[in-house]
């Protein structure tokens, strides 16, 4: 690689520099990229489509798609609707305020037993809107790949539903969530689309679909109606399922859907325009306490489905309908739940409307969905070639059978076109396995067929239970064939290229080598003398600093350890920390900021544990924060002041802070003074901004939208202003006026100026106090450094060996304040709130900036554009001996340097992790998240580190 | 060999202790140990972690107090009492440092936690603090060597060994004893302040041993170099 080339030119060319880095970031960048075409490969999308007249089965009874149950199908969506949302509280441990809301469904559940049902509706990780819709539809297993689709949905390829009824002549109204646009451009007859993306907005949509919904229901000019509420997920989201807007929002729903079941009844009669039509209210996914989803816990994956028909099925479908998990509701009337896959969703829909099913639908026709259908239950005696009239069920077997017998064709035959156009398909082993199961079951049925007619007539009336049981033997054969087969492409269906993954991997390593190796090269060029005597007073101080980046990198390899990834940082910087006091405390020289340090970490602790109990346990957890403890001391009232007044006094502190900062550290007249104003103002925007947000104080309401939505945009404007006026300082400004030690600090101060007050903003209140944190942290890792100089400096003159340790805390402390600030590595740890901040609709490419801004800002640009800081002081007790340029330069590349290797090491760790772990069950849920945010992560650092570089050098 | 610099009559009086006292020393401390095991009873530790701590502060701290004010520096001029005292003054100090650098390392502050954290750090304070306090008294230098790794590096005498040693031990098996708390796996005893107790005390029982073999191979080289 070029980093040994150009180093062997020597330090002395400032100009080659970041050359090494840029070569860094590409090497970099390829084996990522190479890992990340290995590991995170969608599944093959086959562009294949059931045709209306293919030749299905060998079988009579199931040569063509099934007929038509239902005439008109009403699918109500209500987005991130929880199990316990609709079953009654009687189902739980406990009763908590957010069931039994919906209780028009639970109500007709109770009455109307054979029309009738609440599922439990088990969702298919990860649990994002769009992979769910894409699995309500296609019937399969989307893939990881597609949640990074998730903020621009792209149109679906494959085989579905929608398209299968646009096929068939049906007419689908959509109304509510846009994502259905998105995803079917062309597939509605009329659709009331409604932006989705604003989370703070929990009325637009659901406002706009009650508009359309019950004029529509009156309407003849459909075939298939879809309303997507999404309330429930943004009050989720934005307040959390134990709140009062998800309770009426929930309220509010069930008024809705009484209205909604009202209407279906009203023109339910014979005759009637909704004579044969079923009704299904289902979630996409569930959430977590906080409204959180994407992952694959209980909470996220298990949502509800009720379905009810207008038209009772005869009594015999209380046979077919388990009862295997009942319960008497709060009124005393007994409700019974079943269970579903999700992935049944779509085959059992094509069933029963009659059309093909989608050729890439893996799952199964769920038998008590299908059964809730009158329709199933008629017209059977003639169909049927038997010669004694049957009962109900036995006939509603029989189309049942016939029905799986297509079902598992469509599957087979999706089995068959999958493993000979996917060069790496299932394993040959399981395949077989599967195809037994099939050749099986199709045997049974032709022996089934044959033998009813010829044995009936013989037999008569003891046939009967004989050919019952054969048709449910049947009905198990299909079903243990189509469930062998979900399982296997649910156990299998991540394809890892593993040719790729290694490469990628192998390359990553080397580049840490490379890495490592430059580094240690650099230091011995600045070091031609007394070199042995200062590596033996570094050697402690390296093997510390080594031994945490290892622990922090093996910690990696256990699911546990990186659910509490902050603490375990923390509990390391504590370490460093307890290491220095004791270090110190032998020398006798134990300073205020060693304790400063120690209490800074109590702290940063506390808030990593207050994030992390978001994270996993919800509002139960944050009961017991401190904060809440000093409410309930104090009373709510005197806590709303302090919450509104806290966070702006504290900004007032850091913007103190920060300016005096500012004019010791920037030299230039000219851009000391701009960037000063520059931060004045910017802060007074954000404390105008936090102001107008609380309710405390009325304000008049232009004033109020000024605040919100004005004043954020000024700072981001004077955050970008003054940024690019440092770089045109930069670039043009007089060179050799200053000392370079000077002109380093001028120019990373006057770029952390310009980036703090949008970082600081989009934080949200935590901010300023993060900002404090930020701002002390690093006040005492360069106190401690310029202290270890100090003692360096007594047996050693002229050296310029950076602290390897103080260059570990600062990425530990990176690490802290990335959870510290409320974020954790999945998807739905992102702030989505922050990324509206100042604006209020969607716009990708400015949002998706905000949004990276908020995630990184704090964790990697910061640190990274501070690193100078570090090298800077060690450079001013340097500076004294010649060389001065030189020696400067090559300690701030060491800096850069070992914070990229630092960095680099801990994603190489995650990379082997995850390799090593792709089988894991959480992988999807926790160790894919955590690779694409440190592979992100990295690329971040290593881009600004060539920036800075450049910058600087 | 570096001459050990606090002079010749300290150095004398440091030869006066055996490696078998020194072994009858820890022999002791690990007697209250066991005592204090034996009436708890088998894992009671995990069942009722405050109790199990309390008996073993009651009975290790006289035995830990009585043996190294009997190893006192300086015993000319320091009574046994006085250096009993220091031990039992040492005790809530070295009590406080421990709990505020395990608080410091992260463990849980809730108050259902109070009462095991406070006797887990007077068991720490005894494996640590006071032995150290008994035996130094305010001596900064003495401190100062008996924190510092280069005991294992160049010769001391041995009642440093004795105490350096188990004390570091004691910590960084407290230390390695957090790890598995964050794990899954979803046992009793990974709750707060059982492991790290267990590591604590292993990490002192090594630190023991490692102190009689650095004493036995200090006493060996000691001879060489006298030959």
């Amino acid at each position: 690689m070029a980093a040994p080339a150009s180093h062997r030119r020597g330090p002395t060319r400032g100009r080659s520099w970041p050359l090494i880095f840029v070569a860094i970031l590409a090497v970099h960048s390829l084996a990522i990229f190479l890992f990340t075409r290995g590991f995170l490969l969608t599944r093959t999308e086959l562009d294949l489509h059931s045709h209306r007249d293919d030749r299905t089965g060998v079988s009579p009874g199931c040569s063509s798609w099934p007929p038509p149950a239902v005439d008109r199908l009403v699918i109500v969506v209500l987005d991130a609707l929880r199990f316990d949302f609709v079953a009654p509280s009687t189902f739980f441990q406990e009763k908590q305020p957010w069931m039994d809301k919906l209780q028009v469904l639970q109500k007709l559940a109770a009455d109307e037993k054979k029309s009738a049902r609440i599922f439990k509706a088990l969702a298919d990780p990860p649990t994002t809107s769009l992979q769910r819709l894409k699995a309500l539809t296609t019937g399969g297993l989307p893939t990881f790949i597609d949640v990074g689709n998730s903020f621009g949905a792209p149109a679906i390829v494959e085989d579905n539903i929608m398209h299968q009824l646009a096929k068939s002549g049906k007419r689908v109204v959509m109304m509510g969530d846009d994502t259905w646009t998105q995803l079917y451009p062309q597939h509605f007859n009329k659709s009331f689309p409604y932006p989705s993306f604003n989370v703070k907005d929990l009325d637009t949509v659901d406002n706009g679909v009650i508009e359309h919904l019950l004029p529509s229901l009156h309407e003849n000019d459909w075939d298939v109606l879809i309303a997507h509420f999404l309330g429930v997920d943004h009050a989720g989201h934005i307040f959390g399922v134990h709140s009062t807007p998800m309770i009426q929002k929930l309220e509010q729903y069930n008024q809705i859907l009484e209205d909604v079941i009202d209407t279906l009844r009203s023109l339910s009669k014979p005759g009637g325009p909704h004579e044969n039509t079923l009704l299904l209210v289902m979630g996409d996914h569930g959430q977590t306490l906080n409204g959180d989803h994407g992952g694959g816990t209980a909470e996220e994956v298990e949502t509800s489905l009720f379905a009810w028909s207008p038209k009772t099925p005869p009594d015999a479908v209380l046979a077919v309908l388990g009862e295997d998990s009942c319960n008497f509701d709060l009124h005393g009337n007994e409700v019974c739940v079943s269970t579903m896959q999700q992935l049944d969703f779509a085959v059992t829909v094509s069933a029963l409307l009659g059309i093909p099913f989608p050729f890439g639908s893996i799952g199964r026709v769920n038998p008590e969905l299908y059964a809730l259908s009158a329709g199933t239950w008629d017209n059977q005696k003639m169909d049927i070639k038997s010669c004694t009239p049957w009962n109900d069920l036995e006939a509603w077997r029989r189309r049942y059978a016939e029905a799986l017998c297509v079902n598992s064709w469509q599957v087979k035959r999706y089995i068959d076109q999958y493993s000979s156009s996917s060069i790496i398909g299932f394993s040959a082993e399981y395949l077989h396995h599967v195809a037994d199961l099939y050749s099986k079951a199709q045997a049974n049925w032709s022996e089934a067929l044959k033998s009813t007619c010829q044995l009936e007539i013989a037999r008569g009336e003891e046939f009967k239970e004989s050919a019952s049981s054969v048709l449910q033997l049947q009905i198990d054969a299909y079903s243990s064939f189509l469930e062998s087969f979900a399982n296997l492409a649910r156990s299998a269906w991540t394809e890892f290229d593993l040719w790729l993954m290694g490469t990628g991997l192998l390359l990553m390593i080397l580049s840490v080598i490379a890495q490592g190796y430059t580094l240690v090269k650099l230091n011995s060029v600045c070091q031609p003398s007394d070199q042995k005597n200062a590596g033996v007073r570094v050697i402690p101080k390296l093997s510390l600093a080594f031994t945490l980046v290892a622990i922090r990198a093996a910690s990696l390899l256990s699911n546990s350890y990186i659910l509490t990834e902050g603490r375990v940082a923390n509990f390391l910087l504590s370490t460093s920390c307890i290491a220095g006091v004791w270090h110190s405390v032998t020398k006798g020289n134990f300073s205020i900021e060693e304790f400063v340090f120690l209490l800074l970490n109590i702290f940063t602790r506390f808030g990593i544990e207050f994030g992390m109990s978001k994270q996993i346990a919800g509002s139960t957890a944050t009961k017991e924060h401190p904060v809440s403890i000093v409410c309930d001391i104090f009373g709510s009232n005197f806590c709303n002041v302090f919450m509104a007044i806290f966070p702006i006094i504290l900004l007032a502190l850091v913007a103190y802070i920060v300016l005096k900062f500012s004019t010791s550290a920037i030299h230039e007249r000219f851009l000391k003074y701009l960037i000063m104003s520059g931060t004045i103002l910017s802060y007074a925007f954000i404390a105008n901004h936090w102001a107008a947000e609380s309710t405390l104080l009325s304000h008049p309401k232009a004033n109020r939208d000024i605040g919100i939505r004005l004043a954020p945009r000024f700072v981001y404007a004077i955050g970008a202003l003054s940024l690019a006026i440092s770089v045109l300082c930069r670039l043009f400004g007089p060179v050799d006026c200053l000392k370079l030690n000077k002109r380093i600090t001028s120019l990373s101060a006057a770029m952390l100026c310009s980036w703090s007050p949008t970082i600081l903003i989009l934080l949200g209140r935590q901010g300023s106090l993060v900002a404090l944190i930020c701002i002390i942290g690093a006040w005492c890792i360069i106190k401690l450094q310029q202290k270890y100089e100090k003692d360096l400096k007594l047996d050693i003159i002229g050296s310029c060996v950076v602290n390897p340790v103080s260059v570990t805390q600062w990425s530990l402390l990176a690490v802290c304040l990335f959870y510290l600030t409320g974020h954790w590595c999945t998807f739905d740890g992102l702030r989505y709130g922050a990324a509206f901040i100042g604006f209020d609709h969607f716009h990708i490419i400015r949002q998706g900036f905000l949004l990276s801004i908020d995630t990184f800002g704090v964790s990697h640009i910061l640190p990274v554009l501070s690193l100078p800081f570090i090298a800077i002081y060690c450079c001013n007790m340097a500076s004294k001996k010649s060389k001065v340029k030189d020696v400067t330069i090559n300690i701030l590349i060491q800096v850069h340097l070992m914070y990229g290797l630092i960095t680099a090491i801990t994603t190489t760790v995650t990379i082997i992790c995850v390799t090593i772990q792709r089988r894991h069950l959480m992988v999807w849920g926790l160790f894919a998240p955590k690779y694409v945010f440190d592979a992100i992560g990295l690329l971040l650092t290593d881009l600004l580190i060539c920036l800075a570089s450049l910058y600087y050098c | 060999m570096p001459y050990d610099p606090r002079g010749s009559a300290m150095g004398a009086e440091a030869t006066q202790i055996s490696a078998l006292t020194a072994a009858a020393a820890h022999a002791l401390c690990l007697a209250g140990l066991a005592v204090a095991h034996s009436l708890a009873g088998r894992g009671a530790l995990v069942s009722d972690p405050a109790l199990a701590l309390r008996l073993l502060v009651v009975c290790e701290a006289p035995l830990v107090i009585v043996v190294f004010s009997l190893l006192r520096r300086d015993p000319k001029h320091c009574s046994f009492l006085k250096a009993a005292a220091r031990g039992l003054l040492g005790l809530p100090i070295g009590a406080l440092l421990n709990a505020f650098g395990a608080v410091v390392l992260g463990a849980p502050v809730g108050i259902k936690f109070w009462t095991a954290t406070i006797y887990w750090s007077l068991l720490m304070s005894l494996f640590t603090f006071v032995p150290a306090a008994c035996v130094f008294g305010a001596s900064k230098v003495d401190w100062q060597n008996a924190l510092s790794y280069s005991i294992y590096f160049t010769s001391s005498d041995v009642v440093e060994y004795m105490i350096s040693v188990p004390s570091h031990g004691a910590v960084i098996g407290a230390w390695l004893g957090a790890w598995p708390m964050p794990l899954d796996w979803e046992r009793p005893w990974q709750e707060w302040p059982i492991c790290v107790t267990y590591g604590a005390i292993a990490g002192h029982l090594i630190g023991m041993v490692l102190s009689l073999i650095l004493i036995v191979a200090h006493r060996r080289r000691v001879r060489v170099k006298a030959d």
